[in-house]
């Protein structure tokens, strides 16, 4: 079965943030709840790019603050690049 | 407790930034404006000084780098002398920004090197002397057939009595008597009063500046005396209200108010000892002097003189002109001076130190990345030859290492690489220091290998295109 979204970018941030898969939700903050430093933001970043193989704007990708979101963003992202 | 009645302010928001650009242009050097006259109290009466009138006399810089600034170190060589003066007169151009430079006479060198310079034919910066007020020393002006000479005229008590073991009476008969063999010489004496910001004005250098003021009547006009004003210990202080002797703002009225001193025959030479020492100079522009004494980046006795390029930076701020001076020479000076004389010139000196346009900190690199404006003071690289940099630490964040790749690659417009792009650099220098302890900066090579490793394509096309 493919992969969600939301599960490969809960994999990214679990890979990059280091943290326990259980404690993150839709709403989890990426610096406030999640602890992500700000070389790590961009290291996220970098890995959704990677996973998704899509270009983000960069300062666009930045100002995303939660999990859910960055799903919704990154959803956007790969329908515009990869399903036209 | 009661808050006094205020206006409403309204925020106005706009659609443009109000970036000042009259007051900043970027490409040139800011500007400083002035919408009020500068108001003094002296002698229980309200003084008012106009800042315009100031900016409208020529006004100008003279030069002691090769008096008090060799003073201050081991002694030049002949070529390094002869090299800076011909950088001088490129710097101040053919208007004479930079009006007159003063050399020692005492040793077979020193004239050798007065020599050499002279035998450039620059008409500026002018060349003069300085000695002692001593008859023996004015016969080596002479003999160098100079047309003026600083000589020492010490006007403290403490330089009076105790340097010279002479008293007030003893010590201007003495002055008086040399600068009168000078004017009979057809030698234009400057008074260098030493040590004024400790001086009794009222005792002794109103009468002793009075005298020498009565002897220039009989003189032609370019022979009158002319007074430095010398803050040898770094004592002055702009401050409005401050008290003589140490109010710089009240000297200069009081010379050219009480003494009858023109601008165009009064000069101000400071030290830093209480880092004073560039506003003080520069203040007495608007006060009523015409000419501010300086050195190449600030070198001098102890804690130095005014830096010259500070000084003519200044100038050009206040005058809103270059009225000739090539800025871009201050770049040369200083790689002369640490590369060739091997003096070693601070880190964050302004203008000219390593680092004076180098950002640390992240956020500050990010600025620089988005818009130089917001952390360049002007355009470094048009005007200096020294384009802004970022010196890689802990503190530098992602923002500051794609700004130093960027840099590096030469990349610009679109071609610029994005933080993304650079992450795994970012993370090898935050585990130096979060791993490995370290407590350096890292080095430009450290991060070129850095660029090899992680951005090979970039590096090749860089490799490429710098061997061409």
């Amino acid at each position: 079965m493919q992969e969600s979204v939301e599960d490969k970018v809960k994999k990214a941030v679990v890979k990059v943030l280091k943290v326990d898969p259980a404690r993150i939700k839709p709403t989890s903050r990426f610096a406030a709840d999640l602890g992500a430093e700000s070389i790590q933001s961009v290291e996220l970043v970098a890995a959704f790019e990677e996973e998704f193989d899509i270009s983000m704007d960069e300062d666009e990708a930045l100002a995303v603050e939660t999990v859910g979101d960055a799903v919704t963003f990154i959803g956007k992202c790969v329908r515009e690049q990869h399903e036209v | 407790m009661s808050h006094a009645k205020t206006k409403k302010h309204e925020l106005k928001d706009v659609t443009e930034p109000n970036l000042w650009e009259g007051i900043f242009p970027h490409d040139t050097v800011p500007r400083i404006p002035f919408d009020s006259a500068i108001i003094e109290e002296i002698d229980g009466k309200r003084v008012t000084f106009s800042p315009h009138a100031a900016l409208a006399r020529d006004i100008h810089i003279t030069d002691t780098t090769f008096r008090d600034g060799q003073q201050s170190l081991p002694p030049f060589s002949v070529d390094h002398v002869a090299r800076l003066y011909d950088y001088l007169a490129q710097l101040g151009g053919p208007n004479g920004v930079i009006r007159q430079t003063e050399f020692f006479l005492y040793t077979k060198r020193d004239r050798e090197a007065l020599d050499r310079c002279r035998s450039l034919g620059h008409r500026f910066p002018e060349i003069t002397g300085w000695i002692r007020a001593d008859a023996g020393d004015l016969r080596l002006v002479k003999e160098m057939g100079l047309k003026e000479t600083g000589m020492l005229t010490s006007c403290s008590d403490y330089h009076i009595f105790y340097k010279s073991r002479k008293n007030r009476k003893t010590a201007m008969a003495d002055y008086i008597k040399v600068v009168e063999e000078a004017l009979a010489a057809g030698i234009r004496p400057r008074c260098h009063l030493e040590d004024v910001t400790r001086a009794d004005i009222d005792g002794f250098v109103l009468p002793f500046v009075s005298r020498l003021m009565e002897l220039s009547e009989s003189v032609p006009e370019n022979q009158r005396v002319k007074i430095r004003l010398c803050d040898t210990m770094g004592f002055g202080v702009t401050y409005p209200g401050a008290a003589l002797p140490r109010s710089v703002p009240k000297l200069i009225y009081r010379m050219t108010h009480d003494a009858g001193v023109p601008p165009a025959c009064l000069e101000w030479h400071g030290h830093n000892d209480f880092h004073k020492v560039h506003v003080n100079a520069v203040t007495g522009w608007l006060y009523g002097l015409n000419a501010v004494n300086t050195a190449l980046m600030g070198i001098g006795e102890r804690t130095g003189n005014p830096p010259l390029e500070g000084a003519l930076f200044e100038y050009v701020q206040l005058k809103g002109a270059t009225h000739g001076a090539d800025l871009r020479v201050i770049t040369e000076i200083a790689d002369y001076f640490a590369n060739v004389m091997h003096i070693e010139i601070p880190p964050r000196h302004p203008f000219v130190g390593r680092d004076f346009n180098v950002t640390r900190a992240g956020i500050h690199a990010d600025g620089l990345r988005r818009d130089e404006r917001i952390y360049n003071i002007f355009d470094t690289t048009r005007i200096l030859g020294r384009p802004p940099r970022v010196a890689i630490t802990d503190k530098s964040g992602v923002d500051g290492i794609v700004l130093w790749v960027n840099n590096f690659l030469g990349l610009e417009g679109d071609e610029r690489l994005k933080k993304v792009n650079v992450h795994k650099i970012a993370r090898w220098v935050l585990d130096q220091y979060e791993i490995d302890s370290r407590t350096s900066a890292i080095t430009d090579d450290e991060l070129a290998e850095q660029v090899r490793i992680h951005l090979p394509e970039h590096h090749s096309r860089h490799h490429a295109r710098s061997k061409r």
